[in-house]
């Protein structure tokens, strides 16, 4: 196993540049998560990886050996493909048997590999099957199989569920969680549902137009967005971005008038904003409460869940909220509603759309 | 459901297939009353639909009035085999550069090879004759084998480059990050879930090839040892007579296994074997 190391990896297709200077450490036996919206580059980021696409400049480094240009073999990396690329025509034994055949590795070692990752990926009774006798979760199993009888440094995931219904993907995302410990390898999984990658990844790495926009760990990236992306990628329901003015700043934090004149005392660092700029102030749903005095919200929505109630309606002059309240909680669609939010859980982005960084959040231990 | 009509569709699509049909039948079916006549009863006027005097002498006969009849019906078919077999090694190769590998000019030749398809090989017999001549290869099997070859890669290369494509990208970058060369996918990925191209490409390459070797054959071998059947017909025509209904017999027995061989590859041509490779 082995750390990977990307050193300002640019790609461009033609005159379109697709990956802007992406320098990342990824650790021995971590887990790292690519996510984005599609067309960031997330995917080009990982075929770069493999080798199936060349950088146009850069360099990637596994284990500390400079591989960008080596034939993917000699990367020592293995990946598996959204569509799981199986081949049809060959048993499940067979599928999971082709890197070592390609290696021309002896019958009984093969054997022994084979059935190893089988028993890993319970797998042993369908060996002898036809990927097209499987079900879709088994199929990505193989795949996963055909992965790991090679021993790589590094597992590349080309969004691997997508083609998963939810309760599946559901299933599949504990298994492969597993997998990682059991394995105790180096992951680069690539998705666009930030549910995958706030459950499985011990780090995230968001990208934006080609961008990084972030690379921390989960809790880090919830409660310290670093830009207004970020923020609204990461979190369900997304969170609610109101534009204010600011009204005062001083050491403690900044005032802020949201758009319908409600004002705010929020703690956050305040050196780079001064009075007047105009801001955004970012409210997860999960973080506000049913009150008597604060933000009054007229409710056009309502869907219960059960255990909660998530809420959507406009406040101030026209901007959309949504908030998830207690599932029995007393709401009615037509009705307003005043809704009160800790200031310490209130996010705030200037103009740029990058952080004011907060002061009484929960501090992250990197 | 998109495939479910009315009583009046159903009608209407069965009487134009029965024209079309009709169309194509109709000729092997007079071919083979041909056949089954008596020669001086094929120009009974006025013409009788039935008689009774329908018999197989003719497939006796002709073996007597053309003694190298079998041998004609062999070189048919080993010339058709051999021109597809050597269609196919140089069509799989390029079908495949064609449908995958980048390089420069890539279209200009695909057009080019189309271009070719556009030229009966009538227009180019004399070139032909020429090199031919030049080679050394006239009056052997090579002179109906070679140009055979030639006009028949272009619509080979046509046909399986479009069946390449459609197979899954993904399958072989995922055998190209296993380690496995080009060569390497390709036999052991790529041309096992072609085998239903293939076949069709093959069918099509040998049917071409047995339609065209009467003109090269009439025109590049004078040996009667190596004429195949359509060539070898004309024996049929005699000084004062011809025998049509040992012609027709003749004519018929000839195809007869090359169709008894398109009746077991027809299942393949309908084969699926892409199904479980990508999810749909």
């Amino acid at each position: 196993m082995a750390t990977l190391d990307l050193n300002a990896i640019s790609k461009s297709f033609g005159s379109a540049k697709v990956l802007h200077d992406i320098s990342l450490a990824i650790e021995d036996k971590e887990f790292v998560v690519f996510v984005g919206p599609s067309g960031c580059g997330k995917s080009t980021l990982l075929r770069i990886i493999a080798g199936l696409e060349e950088a146009t400049s850069g360099l990637i480094i596994i284990g500390g050996e400079d591989v960008s240009n080596a034939h993917p073999v000699d990367r020592g990396i293995s990946m598996v493909f959204q569509s799981y690329a199986l081949y049809p025509h060959l048993s499940v034994y067979e599928n999971i048997a082709f890197p070592l055949r390609v290696q021309k590795l002896d019958a009984a070692d093969m054997d022994s590999r084979v059935q190893k990752a089988a028993a890993i990926l319970q797998l042993t009774d369908k060996l002898q099957l036809k990927p097209g006798q499987l079900s879709g979760g088994q199929r990505q199993r193989v795949a996963i199989g055909r992965s790991i009888v090679r021993n790589p440094k590094v597992f590349l995931f080309d969004e691997p569920l997508s083609n998963l219904d939810a309760a599946l993907r559901g299933d599949m995302r504990v298994e492969l969680s597993q997998l990682h410990r059991e394995l105790d390898a180096t992951m680069v999984y690539v998705t666009h549902d930030q549910v995958e990658a706030m459950t499985m990844a011990d780090r995230i790495v968001v990208l934006n137009g080609g961008r990084v926009e972030q690379f921390g760990t989960p809790m880090e990236l919830y409660h310290h967005p670093a830009t207004k992306f970020v923020a609204s990628f990461i979190g369900q329901p997304n969170m609610n971005l109101i534009p204010a003015s600011v009204a005062g700043v001083d050491a403690s934090g900044v005032m802020v008038e949201l758009d319908g004149g409600h004002r705010m005392a929020l703690p956050v660092a305040s050196s780079t904003v001064s009075m007047g700029d105009k801001v955004e102030v970012g409210i997860r749903p999960e973080h506000v409460n049913m009150g008597d005095s604060g933000l009054d919200i007229s409710v056009n929505v309502l869907e219960r869940l059960g255990g909660t109630s998530i809420t959507y309606g406009t406040i101030g002059n026209g901007t959309r909220f949504c908030a998830a309240l207690p599932g029995d909680a007393a709401i009615e669609e037509g009705r307003n509603l005043t809704l009160c939010v800790a200031p310490e859980n209130c996010h705030v982005f200037d103009a740029n759309g990058d952080v004011l960084r907060r002061q009484a959040a929960p501090e992250m231990v990197a | 459901m998109m495939d479910r009509y009315t009583k009046l569709q159903i009608v209407g699509i069965y009487a134009c297939l029965a024209i079309f049909l009709t169309f194509i039948l109709l000729p092997f079916f007079e071919m083979f009353m041909a056949s089954l006549r008596p020669l001086e009863h094929l120009f009974r006027s006025p013409y009788q639909f039935w008689s009774d005097d329908f018999s197989f002498d003719a497939y006796k006969q002709m073996w007597v009035t053309v003694p190298l009849l079998g041998r004609y019906i062999f070189n048919s078919i080993y010339i058709s085999f051999m021109v597809t077999g050597l269609t196919m090694i140089f069509v799989v190769p390029a079908a495949y550069a064609f449908a995958r590998l980048q390089f420069p000019f890539k279209n200009a030749t695909l057009g080019i090879f189309l271009g070719v398809n556009m030229f009966t090989g009538a227009v180019l017999l004399i070139p032909l004759y020429r090199v031919l001549r030049t080679l050394g290869l006239l009056n052997t099997y090579w002179a109906m084998i070679v140009p055979g070859v030639a006009f028949l890669i272009p619509t080979g290369i046509w046909l399986l480059r479009s069946y390449l494509e459609k197979i899954p990208r993904e399958l072989e970058e995922a055998a190209f990050v296993d380690g496995a060369s080009r060569l390497y996918t390709l036999r052991r990925v790529v041309l096992p879930l072609a085998t239903p191209g293939l076949i069709v490409v093959g069918v099509a390459v040998f049917i071409g090839a047995y339609a065209q070797q009467f003109l090269f054959a009439i025109t590049f071998n004078q040996t009667r040892e190596l004429q195949p059947l359509p060539a070898g017909l004309y024996e049929f025509i005699g000084y004062q007579s011809v025998t049509w209904n040992e012609m027709m017999a003749a004519a018929l027995v000839g195809v007869l296994p090359v169709m008894i061989i398109f009746l077991f590859l027809q299942k393949y041509l309908v084969a699926g074997l892409t199904a479980g490779a990508v999810k749909e």
